[in-house]
């Protein structure tokens, strides 16, 4: 098994939750995995992106055109890490709309929606997760997965990003 | 016991499971989450985890620890060893009874560093072992790996991690049921070794540090390397890499199928450099793959050697996978295409810069500074923290390393009178090392102002604790300033622009009179700080009186506030979900007014 997935949002967003959902999911399942975090500077709201790679792989970083699927908190932050994304990679991005480029694209307005109150605006990290989980066939985790390790990293939010995850289910079904 | 862990949080593991009872260090990225996990873990064991005021200080109080027989450690980033070089020149000399591990991480690519530097010269510089871990395992395995060397050969012996194993997560296999064996340090006292002097005592000591790095060497092949040349198989060509860059090398080799030996070496400093030289002898080209310097190169460079010496390996940057693809295609070792060429290229993708925090006091200093001390007449020079972001309002002209403000400020005074030179510092790097250039300053009645902006934490490294943040009303900034004889004034900040550009009117007229440096304590917080935030923030939300906006630009230039952003009307909006509260672009940052208090919950 090897599944590479950069997430692209800048500092303040919640990637480094994702990684260590992820880091949780893959441990109990028994795939090796290595995650890049961002601290210090890059955290000021500058452009952040973490390296995701699940099975065999020996360092954290991903090349260009190797990504599975990138997962963009933000649409601009979204466009600057396409070099990372392999032909025909997965794309789950919030965004009102995204370039047409081969690959399989899923833009949701997730801004909007925090706005208009669907979800609390510091859960979409998790939301835009549900979100890949509703979409990504191959996505290596099962929802039931991503749980256990929500709830394993903070059982007392748990249920709120609980409701977040199956919020991003229900949107994708209408 | 297999968990996941963060290559800062698998050393802190190591380090209590090789019995470290001191550890210190001064925080700085990518190092700082290892004291802080020693913290966490220790519980009620009898560990010493403190944060100290700087490097060298830190290196200091812990090795004393390792001479008085306890195992011990320090932290720091790689730009921290350079302040505190000065004790591991001598420590190197002079060694220890308990273990003494230096931690140090770099940060190839300059994520967030001025500099670039190769820790594993440093160690090879002052003659001190240094091992590489490429991941959060081996980071945990390697802790406890120097720690023993360390014990053993009586000598500092450096970790050297690097930015990507110390922020990567993996599932870490760690010791079971760990138990801590507390030992009591016992000092004994041997002036000749702990005190030896020029130039006998040092000449001796010179000597017997090569017989040690001989007894090294020696043991770096026996059990670090020759059980892992056993096992090549004698291909045609070899790579010889070293921490992180072995990671690259593995998934090329792998992912373009070539059949290349691969030897990785654990400890780059001492090397067995005649064994090597005879194993680079039974192959026809040998690559050298390390981040970031040619620290491996240099030791055993021969004809058939390439890297970057050779020019066959990119010279400066951090290493990735194309960077290894190229350099085997340079020297012939690869024809095949580059796959790790992009499929999508955007066109002009937009990078966020880092900014100052939305409702971070530290802006409306800059934009008072700016507003009082007009560019043009005026020298801003500055430190290192996060008020570096200053530089997005054009208010800071120089950034050097930890406290030169101070001292440059000193040098400006002197060199430009016809200029005002108005420093900024933060609490945390005042402390560091900003109090021996303000003596000189005031002894020597240079004119400038130095503003320290105290929130009373270290904030761009994560908010670890400052002396007067842990202290308070004992070590307090004003005192300190008072003490080193420079006249102080305060401020209490105020979400309120117009109070501190008042402020500051107030101190270009005392400034007037000013025999010496002028220090100013601006008190303020950080709004990441949850523990003060919420006694400070008004909580007033901000939002656009378009028919007033004029797209003057002033807020956008002169304030940059992360949640202000032209519309597609051309009208300033400000984005709810940046905005904290702080209302302070509402009192008077707008020319013409139009920002105004948004109405409760729509």
């Amino acid at each position: 098994m090897r599944y590479q997935i950069v997430v692209a949002g800048f500092g303040g967003q919640g990637v480094v939750f994702l990684v260590k959902v992820l880091s949780i999911c893959a441990g109990k399942k028994g795939y090796k995995f290595l995650g890049t975090e961002n601290h210090g500077m890059s955290q000021r709201g500058g452009s952040v992106s973490s390296h995701i790679k699940i099975g065999d792989f020996y360092n954290p970083l991903i090349d260009s055109a190797q990504a599975d699927l990138l997962i963009g908190l933000d649409r601009d932050e979204a466009i600057l890490n396409l070099p990372y994304l392999k032909r025909c990679g997965s794309v789950i991005v919030n965004a009102d709309e995204f370039p047409d480029i081969e690959a399989d694209v899923f833009a949701v307005d997730a801004n909007k929606l925090a706005e208009d109150r669907v979800f609390d605006a510091k859960g979409l990290n998790v939301f835009m997760l549900g979100m890949t989980l509703a979409r990504v066939k191959n996505f290596p985790f099962s929802i039931d997965e991503v749980k256990a390790a929500i709830k394993e990293i903070n059982p007392k939010f748990a249920p709120q990003n609980f409701e977040i995850l199956s919020k991003a289910f229900e949107y994708e079904k209408n | 016991m297999k968990i996941t862990l963060m290559g800062n949080e698998a050393i802190a593991y190591g380090l209590l499971h090789s019995n470290t009872k001191m550890v210190s260090g001064y925080p700085g990225t990518p190092s700082s989450e290892i004291l802080t996990t020693v913290q966490k873990l220790k519980n009620n064991l009898p560990v010493y985890a403190q944060w100290a005021t700087n490097e060298k200080v830190g290196f200091e109080v812990a090795y004393a620890g390792a001479i008085a027989g306890v195992n011990s450690a320090a932290t720091m980033k790689q730009v921290g060893l350079n302040v505190a070089s000065d004790a591991l020149m001598s420590a190197s000399f002079i060694g220890n009874k308990g273990a003494f591990v230096l931690i140090v991480a770099d940060d190839p690519g300059f994520n967030s560093s001025q500099t670039e530097q190769d820790s594993r010269e440093f160690a090879r510089f002052a003659r001190i072992p240094v091992v590489d871990p490429a991941t959060p395992q081996e980071a945990y395995d390697f802790t406890k790996l120097a720690s023993e060397i360390s014990k053993n050969f009586e000598i500092p012996v450096m970790l050297r991690t690097v930015m990507r194993v110390s922020h990567s997560r993996e599932i870490v296999e760690i010791e079971d049921n760990f138990e801590f064996q507390d030992k009591e340090g016992d000092f004994e006292r041997n002036i000749p070794r702990w005190a030896a002097v020029p130039r006998a005592g040092r000449l001796k000591q010179a000597y017997a540090q090569f017989d040690r790095l001989d007894k090294i060497r020696e043991y770096n092949y026996n059990e670090l390397i020759k059980p892992k040349i056993d096992h090549l198989k004698d291909t045609e060509n070899l790579i010889i890499s070293s921490g992180t860059a072995h990671g690259y090398v593995k998934e090329v080799l792998e992912e373009l199928n070539l059949d290349i030996d691969l030897l990785k070496i654990d400890m780059p400093y001492p090397l067995p450099v005649k064994e090597l030289k005879d194993l680079i002898k039974r192959y026809k080209k040998v690559l050298i793959v390390e981040e970031t310097y040619p620290v491996i190169e240099e030791e055993i460079r021969s004809e058939n050697v390439y890297g970057r010496m050779s020019g066959h390996m990119h010279k400066i940057d951090e290493m990735n996978k194309e960077r290894v693809l190229e350099s085997l295609s340079k020297i012939g070792l690869y024809e095949g295409e580059n796959i790790y060429k992009p499929v999508f290229i955007p066109e002009n993708p937009k990078m966020r810069k880092p900014n100052l925090c939305p409702g971070c006091p530290h802006r409306d200093i800059y934009f008072a500074i700016k507003k009082v001390f007009r560019p043009k007449k005026s020298i801003y020079p500055s430190d290192i923290g996060c008020y570096t972001l200053g530089i997005n309002l054009d208010a800071i002209d120089t950034v050097l390393c930890m406290g030169a403000s101070v001292s440059m400020a000193h040098g400006f005074a002197v060199a430009d009178k016809n200029k005002t030179v108005i420093a900024t510092i933060g609490d945390s790097t005042f402390f560091h090392s900003g109090t021996a250039p303000l003596i000189n300053a005031v002894y020597q009645k240079a004119k400038f102002i130095l503003v320290v902006l105290d929130n009373s934490t270290t904030a761009m490294t994560g908010r670890q604790s400052t002396p007067e943040r842990v202290a308070q009303g004992i070590v307090d900034i004003k005192k300190v300033a008072e003490g080193c004889g420079a006249e102080v004034m305060e401020y209490f900040y105020k979400s309120d622009i117009n109070e501190t550009v008042n402020f500051f009117k107030e101190v270009k007229k005392r400034f007037e009179d000013a025999q010496g440096p002028l220090v100013v304590v601006s008190r303020q917080y950080c709004v990441l700080d949850k523990e003060r935030v919420n006694q400070f923030l008004p909580g007033v939300f901000a939002t656009v009186d378009e028919e007033k906006c004029v797209a003057c630009d002033v807020c956008t230039t002169q304030y940059v506030c992360p949640p202000m952003f032209y519309n597609e009307r051309g009208k300033i909006e400000i984005d709810p979900l940046l905005c904290i509260g702080c209302g302070v672009c509402i009192s008077g940052i707008c020319p013409t007014d139009a920002f105004i208090p948004r109405k409760e919950e729509k």
